[in-house]
């Protein structure tokens, strides 16, 4: 009997570890079954990409990245417009636009996307979403078979670039769940399993229109924190990522990996909180524009892995990058330190702290971790700003939006922003400079800058539009409102096996139907 | 091999811990550079006669860095142990000298915090308090305070049993003289020990919540946050965790062997077998 029970046990033992071996087995990827795993430092609620929506505040990022939707229009590297789902679009030279769709496209559920199907999504988007409205102007639609006539309130030259944006991403509003956030898009995958801040399980799209997914499975794991994100791919735990720290590279930068990089708009700056008692002097901020060492911060804390600010778009971006603008006041502490003497800012203690009638000048420094670059900056700037007699003390926080809030508890709000996401300058200006825009924290006000963007917004020709962005910046760098530190160079890590996994410079399209993984 | 006596390593270790002091009191003479000052083009040098620890990623020079922020790391250590025992002795003895409600009240207070995980509750408070030396402090006080309690507790109900108190009652001594002249000068070497213990776990807990971004605030050279700070170059430049990790392991060795040997020094039967 004993001897028979301990055979069972054997037995039992045996095959327990042979399931677990074949479990294990299926893990892992061959030709048939060829499954990556990502690691994102973004998809998380911090970034508020908590689900897959993209008509909910910035989740349209997580829908197009990840491959489950698909805009009209496609970002080419250089930012220009290319067809996507939209075969060919057309402008009457006022507020008519005439988006002519392909044939064949179909949505994950087979069903096919006509001009009834965009406008519906477009409806939804308009009804929800607290940009689209105001970047779109659509004030009606009509859908005719494959024709969809927009037309809007007022001129929008910017439309089509703007419907590239993730938020327009077409979703089919029949079967999509909006409550879950989990849509029916036309990109190459669909959604198979969405737990918010842990990961994304995406798998191929049958019916897909354009190509056949080369992945069987792909998984996006949330994680946050940029040393386990190099332990993981380190430990194969991963095969590719997403948002490694830029002191992490040399990690990687052997035989076992490769790196896909691309300069983009994505921009580190600082806004100047134009209400603060401080700021308001006109010297303590350009005394701040000068006092930055952005070069040092380019060239050594983020290893090269940018370039240096000027205007509020990369040098050679289009025709209104920073080099088309007038030179931004660049580092130089005499001269920071002469501004600061002649608006009566002086160490009259020798503590090596300015002050002014009394008042110290201590300049608070509001910023946030979940971007690398932001905690480097501040403690630069900390340093940099001290040796010409300021104060900065840093308040580096992930609830930064709740502080920035309140305009008292800062003065500096330094963050990290795409100015030009649709490849048209009006996008930083109409939501950062304009009074009471979205994104304009400081409250920045000048009467010429806001008659320039509503110049701006009606100009059809490309090379004016050009050229009223780079007034535009003019404006904004003499008012020293902003100060542009650098610009992202964005670099993906993935091991040798993976095909495919590129950067683009609009830092929307990370999973398309080409990635594959051997 | 002869063996050195309890009272002899006493006066070594107590030597030791009053040059860390010493040392921590002065380190801003003692510095070959600014601690503060960046130098972006010195960044990330590795050990070298300029730079006996290195630089960090923004230029500064380790060495001065370790030495300027053993004040922030010792003083903040000393100053919660000053807390948590002053804290912790005044609760024990109000419980062992009051009534059975006080007691009860206070003690199950101290419990309540003893049940949580230390480290994890302390992180929580400063999570909810933010960041900065300071809070971190206050935090890991809040959460250190009973055991000292208890400590003092237990004596004072022994003490206060001895027939040398029920002669001070009787002769009408008050209970704030009673403190003062005979309780505490009997439980003042057992939580004086205790206390010497226990700055080695404190520095430690200290740093601990300074590496996870909850204790000092950049610029403030404190040896926890430079080791967070330079965690990510563990394998790329390793002095920048290592020269604080080396600080924080001398100075708590120095703690503990101090206290070890006060213990054993306070301790007539260790003392009699050892010396």
């Amino acid at each position: 009997m004993k001897k028979k029970l301990t055979l069972l046990v054997a037995l039992t033992m045996v095959a327990v570890m042979a399931i677990c071996g074949c479990s294990c087995q299926s893990g892992g990827s061959s030709s048939a079954d060829k499954k990556m795993v990502i690691g994102d430092t973004t998809f998380n609620s911090e970034n508020s990409e908590e689900t897959v929506n993209p008509h909910n505040s910035y989740n349209g990022w997580a829908c197009i990245r990840y491959g489950i939707g698909e805009t009209l229009v496609h970002y080419t590297d250089t930012m220009t417009l290319e067809p996507w789902i939209a075969k060919e679009w057309k402008n009457d030279g006022a507020n008519t636009w005439t988006i002519t769709l392909k044939d064949g496209v179909k949505f994950s559920n087979g069903k096919a996307v006509d001009a009834q199907a965009v406008k519906e999504c477009f409806e939804h988007l308009l009804a929800t979403h607290d940009r689209a409205p105001k970047d779109l102007k659509i004030a009606s639609m009509e859908a005719n078979g494959n024709v969809l006539t927009v037309t809007t309130s007022e001129p929008n030259p910017a439309l089509m670039n703007y419907l590239g944006d993730p938020y327009g991403c077409i979703i089919d509003m029949q079967s999509s769940d909006m409550n879950t956030g989990i849509v029916t898009g036309t990109g190459p995958y669909v959604v198979k399993e969405m737990v918010t801040d842990d990961h994304l399980t995406v798998t191929p799209n049958s019916n897909y229109w354009n190509g056949t997914p080369k992945l069987s499975e792909i998984t996006i794991k949330t994680i946050t924190d940029g040393d386990t994100l190099s332990a993981a791919l380190q430990t194969g735990d991963i095969d590719a990522a997403y948002g490694m720290a830029y002191d992490q590279y040399p990690k990687f930068q052997n035989d076992k990996y490769q790196f896909s990089s691309i300069q983009t708009s994505r921009a580190f700056f600082a806004t100047m909180n134009m209400e603060s008692p401080v700021l308001k002097d006109e010297a303590v901020r350009e005394a701040i524009a000068y006092g930055i060492n952005k070069e040092g911060f380019v060239n050594t804390l983020l290893g090269g892995h940018g370039v240096v600010g000027n205007g509020s778009f990369p040098d050679g971006f289009s025709n209104f990058g920073g080099d088309k603008v007038k030179e931004a006041k660049k580092y130089n502490q005499e001269e920071a330190k002469k501004k600061l003497e002649q608006a009566g800012w002086v160490d009259s203690d020798g503590d090596g702290i300015r002050e002014k009638n009394g008042q110290k000048l201590t300049i608070k420094w509001l910023t946030y971790p979940s971007r690398q670059e932001l905690p480097l900056l501040a403690e630069s700037a900390q340093a940099s700003l001290k040796e010409i007699g300021m104060d900065v003390q840093i308040n580096n926080t992930a609830n930064h939006k709740q502080f920035r809030k309140d305009k008292s508890s800062w003065d500096v709000y330094a963050s990290a922003l795409v100015t030009a996401p649709s490849g048209d300058p009006q996008y930083f200006f109409t939501t950062s400079c304009l009074p009471g825009s979205d994104y304009n924290y400081g409250g920045y006000k000048d009467d010429d800058v806001t008659k320039l963007v509503d110049d701006l917004s009606k100009e059809f020709d490309t090379n004016k539009r050009g050229e009223i962005a780079v007034k535009l910046q003019d404006e904004i760098l003499d008012d020293d409102a902003y100060v542009f530190c650098s610009f992202l160079q964005m670099s993906l890590i993935s091991k040798k096996n993976v095909k495919n996994y590129t950067a683009h410079a609009c830092d929307y399209y990370e999973i398309t139907a080409d990635l594959d993984i051997e | 091999m002869k063996k050195i006596n309890v009272k002899t390593k006493l006066i070594i270790f107590g030597i030791l811990c009053i040059l860390l002091l010493l040392f921590s009191i002065f380190s801003s003479y003692l510095t070959p550079y600014d601690p503060n000052a960046q130098d972006l083009s010195m960044a990330n040098q590795p050990p070298s006669s300029e730079h006996i620890f290195g630089t960090d990623r923004y230029g500064r020079d380790m060495l001065s860095r370790v030495i300027v922020g053993s004040q922030a790391s010792i003083y903040s250590t000393l100053l919660l142990v000053a807390v948590i025992t002053v804290f912790g002795t005044i609760i024990g003895i109000v419980c062992g000298l009051s009534g059975k409600v006080v007691d009860t009240v206070l003690m199950r207070i101290a419990d309540i915090f003893l049940a949580f995980p230390g480290l994890v509750f302390a992180l929580a408070i400063a999570g909810v308090l933010g960041g900065g030396l300071h809070n971190a402090i206050i935090a890991l006080a809040a959460v250190s305070w009973p055991k000292f309690a208890r400590l003092a507790r237990g004596q004072t109900l022994a003490i206060k049993e001895e027939a040398y108190i029920e002669a001070s009652k009787l002769s009408g001594t008050t209970v704030i003289v009673m403190v003062f002249k005979h309780i505490l000068p009997n439980i003042v070497g057992t939580l004086l020990v205790t206390a010497v213990l226990d700055i080695g776990t404190m520095m430690m807990e200290l740093a601990g919540l300074s590496f996870l971004g909850l204790g000092a605030k950049p610029p403030i050279a404190e040896w926890g946050s430079m080791m967070s700070d330079a965690r990510s170059m563990l394998e790329t430049q390793p002095w920048t965790v290592l020269a604080p990790g080396l600080a924080i392991f001398v100075s708590v060795m120095i703690f503990n062997l101090f206290g070890d040997t006060l213990r054993d020094f306070a301790d007539p039967k260790s003392r009699g077998r050892r010396s």
